[in-house]
């Protein structure tokens, strides 16, 4: 009740009633040279106000206060939003706060215009700025010197600000939106010692005719999010940034989309791939999906992402290296939501990959089933649990689906190192603020040698602090055995997190 | 101890509708749970935003009327009372609307034009909001709510839900950073089943309908002033022109 209740008085709040014509006062009291019939004009003139039902503003004609404030009330209600600039919007504040004596005769309230011109302004009022970073207080297991440190502990101990992104969007008109992300610039660096700020998003969104919207620029999108097929750190072959052109068309009951992408970094050197700043190998990716919802149950996705290499690409699998071969993932997800709460996904993927210069092509497949169960089924923790099956040679394009804590667990050659993998996730949320989770993920490894190599465990208990919306705390120890299937590949981590958003 | 049969019985039948309650109360929460889902997300930052989003069918105000009058033990009076205003601020006979609940752990969201973010498919028809709580449009981080209100009906007066088995709320993943990488957040309701006009019954019904007929005669009324001040213009002019014909014949 309180909610509609709220509704209502902010929906009063906000709406503007164009006030009654006021009694006309035979007094000119607004002296031709006063600065209002300027502001009033050239806003009339820029076509900003428009709309006197009654001619309340007639041009450079004497005015009583009362026609003034009339004047300016009755254009505020049909203020053209899409020609008034920032200048404008300050325009119209100045003559509110003039005449804000009798606006408050006439029945206008100054703070019902003070929230109009504030809805104006968030519409168009230049940039929208908002960001988080993360410090981490990391204690790893290892020193690296004499075990190893997966976590990128080296020393063991370590206190940083591991990641921080400035988000920046300007709305420029109905149709045009520009978007930008600032944050630190990992390139070129392996140790990461040297640091910069650097843009990995920037691209513009376009509403085009037939409902057909475009992405321009460095973007990035996530089939695999959009269909909720993972819950860690991260997607297979999406969530990875790319430069292009993205397109989404949506219908009814689902959409369809279509991207075409070239990274720009010719000459890059340095084979990692590091999302969004480096390109190992010159090629053209493209990308086409289509989403299907049947209905509340039943939902199904097709996707293809395919990689024309350069003709001058080679592989670097020998020396001479030969022509590198395109490469393709394509994949269908289904889901059955039985109830909101509890759902079955399930994911079959199918690849082209080049495995040597000689061995050419061969096309492994990957199948993935998710039981996901929220907390209002349960009603003490969800329930995330996952199976996958890799043949040999699967590989992963974007991240290993379980690489969470800053350490390569599976890392991305998954059908070189495992048959299969089991993997859990439980949260607890206790309170708004307080919250408890715990991960367990066992690989098994596709040849397992004595001493050599055998399954890769990961295990983790953490708990969440949210001491504001903007600002929480983690505590969190993670274990991992054998990393990548190496026998003694072992760390462990201790991480304590501070996160801030703004 | 020995029971006899009469405290076996009396404990059978408290058992019976005490399961009945339990069975009932459990498909009253489905019912809720059904209409008023909740979407999850995290960024790999660490940041969370849960969404909620609940379509008004005729089953899931009845089952929230009910829960509210069991909460507060309301008498019936008091119920349709509850069930008066919920209707009134609905306005179901005009609009579909939806509540939109955020749960923002995460960067501010800035959502103006809020509007621009939402879509409501119904059937083949792309449905634009028709209003919506203007609080949206403000950068918010924590916890904000509120309703959007999409036209029931078409220009022609037929409502865009006849012969619809499904709707699609979709709204853009760009409402926040949490979710900028994906294409939409979509909530989807099966509605073929939804009768609205079933809550039209009882004494919040007969309010709802004075009311209607109350702004419907205030409406006519205005017509009607509106047009009678056009007819005595009208014969002001006529007696204007009269008056000079006469005064033209006289000369």
């Amino acid at each position: 009740m309180k909610k509609i209740l709220a509704l209502v008085a902010v929906v009063a709040l906000v709406a503007f009633a164009a006030p009654a014509f006021a009694n006309v006062n035979p007094f000119m009291d607004v002296p031709m040279n006063h600065w209002a019939y300027d502001a009033i004009g050239q806003l009339a003139a820029r076509g900003v106000l428009s709309g006197y039902p009654d001619g309340t503003y007639k041009g450079n004609q004497p005015m009583t206060r009362y026609e003034a404030a009339s004047a300016v009330a009755r254009a505020l209600a049909v203020v053209d939003m899409t020609k008034a600039s920032k200048q404008d919007v300050e325009m119209l504040k100045r003559l509110v706060v003039e005449f804000k004596d009798e606006l408050d005769a006439l029945g206008v309230k100054v703070d019902k215009i003070d929230s109009r011109l504030a809805v104006i302004e968030e519409r168009l009022g230049g940039w929208k700025l908002w960001g988080e970073f993360r410090f981490d207080a990391k204690f790893g297991g290892n020193d690296n010197m004499t075990d190893p440190a997966l976590y990128g502990t080296s020393g063991a101990n370590q206190f940083n600000i591991s990641r921080y992104r400035i988000w920046m969007r300007k709305y420029i008109d109905d149709k045009v939106t520009f978007t930008a992300r600032i944050r630190e610039n990992r390139r070129d660096n392996a140790t990461r010692t040297e640091r910069g700020l650097a843009f990995d998003r920037y691209y513009i969104d376009v509403k085009f005719p037939w409902d057909i919207t475009a992405t321009i620029g460095m973007s990035l999108h996530d089939w695999e999010g959009d269909d909720g097929l993972y819950t860690d750190n991260d997607a297979m072959f999406t969530d990875r940034s790319y430069r292009g052109f993205y397109f989404d068309k949506p219908f009814a009951m689902g959409n369809f989309a279509f991207y075409v992408s070239r990274p720009d970094e010719i000459g890059a050197a340095d084979g990692t791939t590091e999302p969004g700043f480096r390109s190992p190998i010159e090629h053209y990716e493209i990308g086409a999906r289509a989403k299907f919802n049947f209905n509340e149950q039943l939902w199904l996705s097709l996707n293809g992402i395919m990689r024309k290499y350069d003709s001058n690409v080679l592989t670097s699998l020998n020396g001479a290296g030969v022509e590198k071969e395109d490469e393709h993932v394509y994949w269908a997800a289904a889901g059955v939501n039985f109830t909101p709460s509890i759902a079955l996904k399930a994911a079959y993927y199918g690849q082209e990959v080049q495995v040597g210069d000689t061995v050419g092509t061969e096309t492994p497949k990957s199948f993935q089933a998710i039981v996901d169960v929220k907390q209002d089924a349960l009603k003490f923790t969800s329930l995330w649990a996952e199976y996958r099956s890799f043949d040999e040679n699967f590989k992963a394009w974007t991240d290993g689906p379980w690489d969470n804590y800053g350490a390569a667990v599976t890392g991305t050659n998954l059908g070189a190192l495992y048959d299969n993998a089991i993997f859990f996730k439980l949260n607890q949320k206790w309170t708004d603020q307080w919250s408890t989770f715990q991960r367990y993920l066992i690989a098994n490894a596709r040849n397992e040698i004595a001493g050599v190599s055998d399954n890769t465990t990961n295990w983790t208990f953490g708990v969440k602090y949210n001491y504001t919306p903007g600002l929480s705390f983690e505590l969190v120890y993670d274990k991992i055995e054998n990393a990548q299937t190496v026998v003694n590949n072992d760390d462990s981590l201790i991480r304590f997190r501070t996160h801030i958003a703004f | 101890m020995a029971f006899n049969r009469k405290q076996i019985i009396r404990g059978l039948l408290v058992c019976v509708l005490f399961f009945s309650l339990s069975a009932a109360a459990f498909a009253d929460a489905k019912v809720l749970a059904r209409w008023s889902q909740t979407k999850s997300f995290k960024s790999d930052l660490g940041s969370e935003l849960d969404v909620r989003a609940t379509y008004y069918s005729a089953e899931y105000i009845e089952a929230l009327v009910k829960q509210e009058a069991e909460k507060n033990l309301w008498t019936e009076n008091e119920t349709e009372q509850y069930k008066y205003q919920l209707l009134s601020g609905l306005s179901l006979d005009e609009y579909i609307p939806i509540h939109i609940e955020f749960d923002n752990r995460g960067p501010s969201m800035h959502l103006a034009p809020f509007d621009s973010f939402l879509t409501l498919w119904a059937g083949k028809n792309k449905l634009t909001p028709a209003d919506f709580d203007k609080r949206f449009n403000f950068g918010f981080q924590g916890k904000r709510d509120g309703l959007v209100f999409f036209p029931r009906y078409d220009k022609k007066g037929k409502s865009y839900l006849e012969g619809v088995k499904t709707i699609r709320f979709a709204m853009a993943g760009a409402i926040s950073s949490v979710t900028i990488n994906l294409s939409t957040i979509d909530f989807v309701w099966d509605v073929a089943r939804d009768n609205p006009e079933a809550l039209y019954k009882g004494r919040a019904a007969a309010r709802l309908e004075l009311d209607r007929l109350i702004k419907r005669i205030e409406k006519l009324n205005a017509e009607k002033r509106d047009l009678e001040g056009k007819l005595s213009e009208l014969n002001a002019e006529l007696d204007t022109i009269t008056h000079r014909v006469e005064e033209l014949q006289r000369q």
